[in-house]
């Protein structure tokens, strides 16, 4: 197994940049998500360290060797693709040892090689079946397994679980974790689910618009969002944001609606909302740090219910304050009902407030 | 659709009970009276052509058109045509023109498939211009190939005698040992386009994530052609080489125009040889024994064609 390390990497057709200087390096035995919504240059990303495109700019390199201008075959990649892209025309052996052929290994090497990932995969009974003849979980898994004969330096993955149902994806989700536990495999493993990076990967980067956005651990990505992009997109539900402004009040700070309501910050918060470029400042909160009362409390903002959704352990709810959608969570015992009016907490130490112009997230300079 | 869905969609309509023949043929009266006029109409002017062949292939005829004075003969015409040598001749000849035409045609076709279904500047004139001979008429085609061929006023000739790989004009379909090869030639000139078509579109079909995966599992361009382009073209290929083969076995409008399957017989296929022994000659008889021989050979090749045909669809209704 090897380190990637993309630099400067470029990508466009014409005017559309599909990938745009992203720069990353994945560790060796490392699993990296690149996550991020549809057509924000996820698979390109990919297919650019595979070589299965050329690049524009920039350089890859796998392990010790640059190889930006090698060819697929010579990168020692695997590939795992959305839709599995098994041979149909042949059996599951014939499947897997196809890599091992293409690179002509002896008869009994591939043999070997081939019985052994069957093996680890539990997919010895199925060797003499047509890809078709499998069900969506085992086609999966014979997938896998022609990437995992080869022995390669490094896995990629698009989207390998997005063709799967619900349960088996979880299933299956749990099972390529245990094959990167494994085989202490390096893995960048793309997916348009965050919460599929949230809980798979060691380290997530966050792709929009072919810009790599943030690059770091689950829990990192979460708690500190550089962006608002990145802060809606993880999580679920999404942070909620409240577009307000700043206003300075004596020595206190203020976020104020249009609907004249305010909310002082503390300390720490206050010095945030100041240093953003003008006195537009987002305020965003999860769902975990927000509590819900029915009657008003110091430092809540009026709001009113607009859905309710009982899980069963806890109700989501979704709560209009001052125009934005703010997602809210409370205990299935708490009863809330649309239309009613209630008041907002946010955790004065967990939640976030980004730049109203820049949407990036505010910090202290330290 | 899936039983479930049907059910739900159809939940008023009662389970299907057994009926008679007679009260399904009412019960679809008006199905047989909108086909009606195709099939009469199909009677008329196939059905009983048909029949009249198999009829008159029992007969012997005046070479005349008198053929009410015709003479049952029981099998006597099939008799003298599979013990005349010139019926083994012409088979032997038809058998070369079909085969080697349909090879080459498909083999060609599929080259000009591949090439085009790359990216590449003018690739849209290209494909265009080799769909021409797939498009002017057959009959215009074999008269300006004829002339092609002319050894004093041919192009090819004088060609050849140009650059100087012969020495004086050949006579390509005046000559009994080229005149075949040189009517395939222009055959396949023909019909290649059309193989073109069929595998050009059978090249879309070819996923790109398998040629992905393909290049990734360390597999070269002739490698992924083979073991993933080919096998995808493989139903394509057998509806393409079965329809070329079953075109082929008919000909007649090359042949006919360019040698009239002559010098001496030696382009001869079946379809001009019963033609020359009906028309020529007058044979009716015989030629229609012929046509009888030639409509078993199709049927058996139509029921290869349709097998093929419907095996493609049970392989794409299990996947
Ligand atoms: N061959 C191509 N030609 C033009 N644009 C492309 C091509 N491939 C991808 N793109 C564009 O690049 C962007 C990123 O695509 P992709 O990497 O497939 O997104 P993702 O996998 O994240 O959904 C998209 O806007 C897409 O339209
Ligand atoms: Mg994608």
């Amino acid at each position: 197994m090897a380190q990637v390390v993309l630099k400067d990497v470029v990508k466009n057709y014409g005017d559309v940049y599909a990938v745009n200087h992203v720069s990353l390096t994945v560790e060796d035995g490392e699993f990296v998500a690149l996550v991020g919504p549809s057509g924000c240059g996820k698979t390109t990303t990919l297919n650019l360290v595979a070589g299965l495109i050329p690049m524009s700019g920039g350089t890859i390199s796998i392990g010790d060797r640059d190889v930006t201008d090698l060819d697929p075959k010579d990168r020692d990649i695997a590939m795992v693709f959305q839709n599995y892209a098994l041979y149909p025309q042949k059996s599951v052996y014939k499947n897997l040892a196809f890599p091992l052929q293409m690179r002509k290994l002896p008869k009994d090497e591939i043999d070997k090689r081939v019985q052994a990932a069957a093996k680890t995969l539990d997919i010895v009974h199925l060797l003499e079946r047509k890809p078709r003849e499998l069900s969506g979980g085992q086609q999966q898994r014979v997938a896998l397994g022609r990437a995992l004969v080869r022995e390669p330096r490094a896995f990629l993955m698009d989207e390998p679980l997005s063709n799967l149902d619900a349960k088996l994806r979880v299933q299956m989700r749990s099972e390529i974790k245990r094959f990167h536990q494994d085989l202490n495999a390096t893995i960048i493993y793309v997916t348009h689910d965050q919460l599929e990076a949230v809980t798979m990967s060691d380290k997530m980067a966050v792709m929009n618009g072919g810009f790599l956005q943030q690059y770091d651990s689950p829990a990192n990505v979460f708690a500190n969002p550089v962006n608002m992009f990145v802060a809606s997109f993880v999580g679920s539900p999404a942070m909620s944001l409240v577009p307000l402004t700043a206003v300075t009040k004596g020595t206190d700070v203020v976020l104020a609606s249009p609907e004249g309501w305010e909310l002082p910050l503390n300390a720490a918060n206050a010095k945030k909302a100041l240093s953003a470029k003008s006195n537009k400042v987002v305020l965003g909160g999860r769902h975990s740090t927000i509590k819900v009362h029915k009657a008003q409390v110091p430092g809540s903002v009026p709001g009113k219910v607009y859905t309710v959704e009982p899980t069963g352990d806890v109700t989501f709810a979704q709560v209009f304050v001052s125009g934005a959608v703010v997602n809210v969570s409370v205990d299935p015992t708490f009863l809330l009902r649309p239309d009613e009016p209630v008041f907002i907490e946010f955790d004065q130490n967990r939640m976030h407030l980004f730049d109203g112009e820049t949407e990036m997230a505010l910090k202290l300079a330290d | 659709m899936s039983t479930v869905q049907g059910q739900a969609i159809f939940r008023d309509v009662p389970e299907p009970k057994r009926v008679g023949l007679r009260q399904k043929v009412w019960n679809s009266r008006f199905d047989y009276l909108y086909v009606a006029p195709a099939i009469i109409v199909m009677l008329i002017v196939i059905g009983y052509p048909i029949y009249y062949t198999i009829e008159l292939s029992f007969f012997n005829t005046p070479a005349s058109l008198a053929l009410s004075a015709k003479q049952f003969n029981g099998l006597d015409n099939y008799v003298t045509i599979l013990t005349s040598p010139i019926f083994w001749k012409v088979t032997w000849q038809t058998v070369v023109w079909t085969v080697v035409s349909t090879f080459f045609a498909f083999m060609i076709g599929l080259g000009a498939a591949l090439a085009l279904h790359r990216e590449f500047a003018g690739r849209g004139v290209l494909r265009a211009i080799l769909l021409i001979p797939w498009v002017v008429s057959a009959v215009a085609a074999s008269y300006v190939w004829k002339w092609l061929y002319h050894s004093d006023f041919g192009a090819i000739s004088a060609m050849l005698t140009q650059v100087g790989l012969v020495d004086k004009p050949i006579n390509f379909i005046d000559n009994t040992s080229t005149s075949l090869y040189a009517l395939i030639v222009v055959n396949v000139w023909k019909e290649f386009s059309f193989a073109m078509i069929m595998l050009m579109a059978g090249l879309q079909t070819v996923p790109d994530t398998l040629l992905r995966a393909a290049q990734v599992d360390g597999a070269s361009p002739w490698q992924r052609f083979w073991h993933v382009t080919f096998p995808h073209l493989r139903g394509v290929s057998m509806v393409t080489l079965l329809l070329l083969a079953v075109q082929n076995f008919n000909s007649f409008i090359i042949p006919w125009i360019m040698t009239g399957g002559g010098p001496a017989g030696s382009s001869d296929i079946w379809i001009t040889h019963i033609y020359q022994l009906a028309f020529g000659r007058q044979r009716w008889g015989v030629a229609s024994a012929y046509a009888v021989i030639l409509f078993i050979v199709m049927m058996v090749l139509g029921y290869f064609y349709v097998r093929a045909l419907t095996k493609g669809d049970d392989a794409r209704a299990a996947t």
